[in-house]
């Protein structure tokens, strides 16, 4: 097989300069007092990096935030230089790092397409013969010949991922992106990709959506502070990356003063370094009870209530919904409570309604967890600790299995020559 | 079959990098252009009103004021001024070129230098609109253009040469040294004052005229002056010195430029 890209034990080092000189002035009295400007702190954002990617296949990367993945990509793109080791690529590289960079928002939608054309690499003619494609995937006819700044922000993101992904690249670099847009310009985005992977071509993609890393990767690299810890199929990558979650976590629980959860746990298990711990956990039926039943397809209210320690300033939430089997039914998370509420208060509580639950009947276990807005440990994590029955008013539809409620209704109709 | 496939790649590129760059640096021109003037109600006399205005300000000073005794003074003044907004404009901003061009800079496959040049060519199309005001001058004032003007191109690009090259020097190490832009600023306005723009060289004592030489802007507008106020062929010798230090300035500023760029990346 073709290899189009190939790391070869690539390590980039930054000085983070503690007394780096940042002005003429600076430079020039540390020269007076004969002392060394060079007394840097060094960090290892990479370390001995070795990988392939082969022609047609679809790498993912995974790893905590400051593991180095942005790093990999930027050296990949030519921006910056490794410290040692090199990085070779054959064909026409595209990537969607920056998207939008180049964009100006005094200019129209169709300047800045063609501008960001030709910065992508293609003729000015060739931009042009494309152009009407790109404005109808990014469903931008009406508005394309207005600034970019009058431009929602999911217009102006669809209009640089459309802009972005119409050129014809033999390997294409996405850090984190496939999050543009309404869910129908996601799913356009993504059969994109599937198609361009149809047509032979190689991903290289780093997310935090392991759900898509595991749909369009063939291979994983888990990176932890700037290695590649383990390399394999996604789901034993994924899994390694949890491993990873856990010991971040334990690590820092050990260094932490502990806080006794508050909460006595009669199933299920709990982790976390409890800097911030949710002391309560409520469901709330569609009448405004609390209760531990609801029946199926009506609303549910979860209400958590939480104390955090002075060291957290924002929190990601997730909530997950998964039978007796652990089969997850549905899961959702908040990226920032602070987003939300703006200041977080010592104490609150958080709610998240769902309008409705069609669950089948039966035990469901509500799993809720706090993270660290860069989910690189948990702050707090119950899991199969709060359960919650979904019973049936009517009749339980018959001869069903699954998670979700739907009421089949057979009927045959012949065909025979009557 | 890697190595093919890089070969490929490689005459690929060779032929179409050349058009491709033109496109790039021709659209960066015009986005710059445009943007100049974007929301603005007189929008492209803006252009003209600077230089206009500076006009009106010096010819009353120089002929009421303080009166220099230089026969068609506007002529004059306009043949040097102009030049000097090109370079004096372009120097700068030069030195914040890639910080506010950051995600340009960072785009993968763009060629950081590429807006050094794009600068000056933005400020010299400014110039170049400006320049009919020169020709309604002279031909008011009575005075005749002669074939010497086919010679302005080339002082044109002598000037650009310089203008690059000092601007690749000030846009990389302004990332480092944020000095630099408050530094650029100083030195130009003193620069104007020792560069022969609103005064004659013949003011000056015989004493400091070779000084001036090693000025290049002083020469290039001596040069611009001989071409169109005075319709000669511009001084071959000091124009020789001013495209000796303006070809050094580009290809030092080169240098530096490609040293430290990997440092820009990283610290941008």
């Amino acid at each position: 097989m073709d290899i189009v890209l190939e790391a070869e034990r690539v390590s980039k080092r930054f000085r983070i300069a503690r007394n780096r000189p940042s002005s003429l002035k600076e430079l020039f009295i540390q020269g007076l007092k004969g002392r060394s400007s060079k007394t840097a702190d060094e960090l290892w954002a990479l370390r001995e990096i070795s990988f392939t990617l082969k022609k047609g296949r679809s790498v993912g990367i995974i790893g905590h935030n400051g593991a180095g993945k942005s790093t990999l990509l930027r050296l990949i793109c030519g921006l910056g230089r490794p410290t040692s080791g090199r990085i070779q690529y054959w064909g026409k590289i595209g990537s969607l790092l920056e998207l939008g960079g180049g964009f100006h928002f005094e200019m129209t939608g169709r300047e800045n397409l063609i501008m960001g054309g030709i910065l992508g690499g293609l003729s000015k003619r060739q931009v042009e013969a494309l152009q009407k494609e790109i404005i109808a995937f990014a469903e931008l006819e009406k508005l394309i010949d207005q600034p970019v700044r009058t431009y929602s922000s999911g217009m102006y993101l669809r209009l640089a991922f459309a802009t972005a992904i119409h050129f014809d690249p033999d390997f294409l670099i996405i850090d984190e992106l496939l999050a543009v847009g309404d869910s129908q310009f996601q799913k356009k985005c993504l059969d994109r990709l599937q198609s361009f992977r149809i047509a032979g071509k190689s991903l290289l993609m780093v997310s935090h959506n392991l759900d898509q890393i595991r749909a369009y990767c063939d291979e994983v690299l888990v990176m932890e502070e700037g290695r590649i810890l383990m390399q394999g199929d996604p789901e034993s990558a994924v899994r390694a990356y949890y491993d990873i979650m856990r010991q971040r976590t334990e690590r820092r629980q050990a260094k932490m003063e502990v806080v006794q959860p508050s909460l006595p746990i009669q199933q299920g298990n709990r982790y976390g370094t409890q800097e911030v711990t949710i002391t309560a956990v409520r469901f709330i039926d569609g009448d405004d009870r609390i209760t531990d039943h609801i029946s199926s397809g009506s609303p549910l209210t979860v209400e958590l209530e939480y104390f955090r320690t002075n060291t957290v300033s924002d929190m990601a939430c997730t909530l997950g919904v998964f039978n007796e089997n652990n089969t997850k039914c549905f899961e959702a998370h908040a990226s920032s409570i602070r987003a939300t509420s703006g200041q977080l208060s010592e104490r609150a509580s958080i709610r998240c309604r769902l309008p409705e639950l069609p669950l089948l009947p039966g035990r469901y276990y509500i799993n809720i967890g706090l993270f660290p807005t860069d989910w690189s440990f948990v702050y707090d994590h119950h899991n199969g600790m709060h359960f919650l029955h979904v019973m049936n008013e009517n009749e339980m539809p018959v001869n069903v299995s699954g998670v979700v409620m739907v009421r089949p209704h057979w009927t045959v109709r012949s065909q025979d020559p009557s | 079959m890697a190595a093919s496939l890089k070969q490929r790649h490689r005459t690929e590129k060779a032929m179409t990098a050349k058009s491709h760059q033109y496109d790039l640096i021709l659209n960066l021109v015009r986005r710059n252009f445009i943007l100049q003037f974007k929301g603005s109600l007189l929008g492209l006399l803006w252009a003209l009103l600077l230089p206009l205005s500076q006009l009106v300000i010096f010819v009353f000073l120089f002929r009421r004021v303080v009166p220099l005794k230089i026969p068609d003074y506007p002529v004059y003044l306009f043949t040097g001024l102009l030049p000097w907004n090109w370079f004096s404009m372009s120097i700068n901003l030069a030195s914040s070129l890639f910080i506010t061009n950051r995600d340009l800079v960072r785009r993968p496959n763009f060629e950081p230098s590429i807006l050094a040049l794009v600068h000056a060519l933005s400020n010299l199309v400014t110039y170049l609109i400006s320049l009919p005001i020169v020709f309604i001058l002279i031909a008011t004032s009575g005075r005749r253009l002669t074939w010497t003007v086919l010679l302005l191109p080339v002082i044109m690009l002598i000037q650009g040469t310089l203008i690059v090259g000092l601007s690749l020097f000030l846009a990389t190490w302004n990332v480092f040294y944020r000095d630099l832009q408050h530094i650029t600023g100083v030195v130009l306005g003193l620069m104007f004052y020792v560069t022969p723009v609103f005064y004659s060289i013949e003011n000056v004592g015989r004493e400091y005229r070779s000084l001036f030489t090693l000025n290049p802007m002083a020469v290039l507008i001596q040069a611009y002056r001989a071409i169109l106020y005075d319709g000669t062929v511009p001084d071959v010798s000091t124009l020789l010195v001013a495209t000796a230090v303006s070809i050094t300035i580009c290809g030092l500023g080169y240098l530096a430029y490609r040293r430290d760029i990997q440092g820009v990346y990283d610290f941008l």
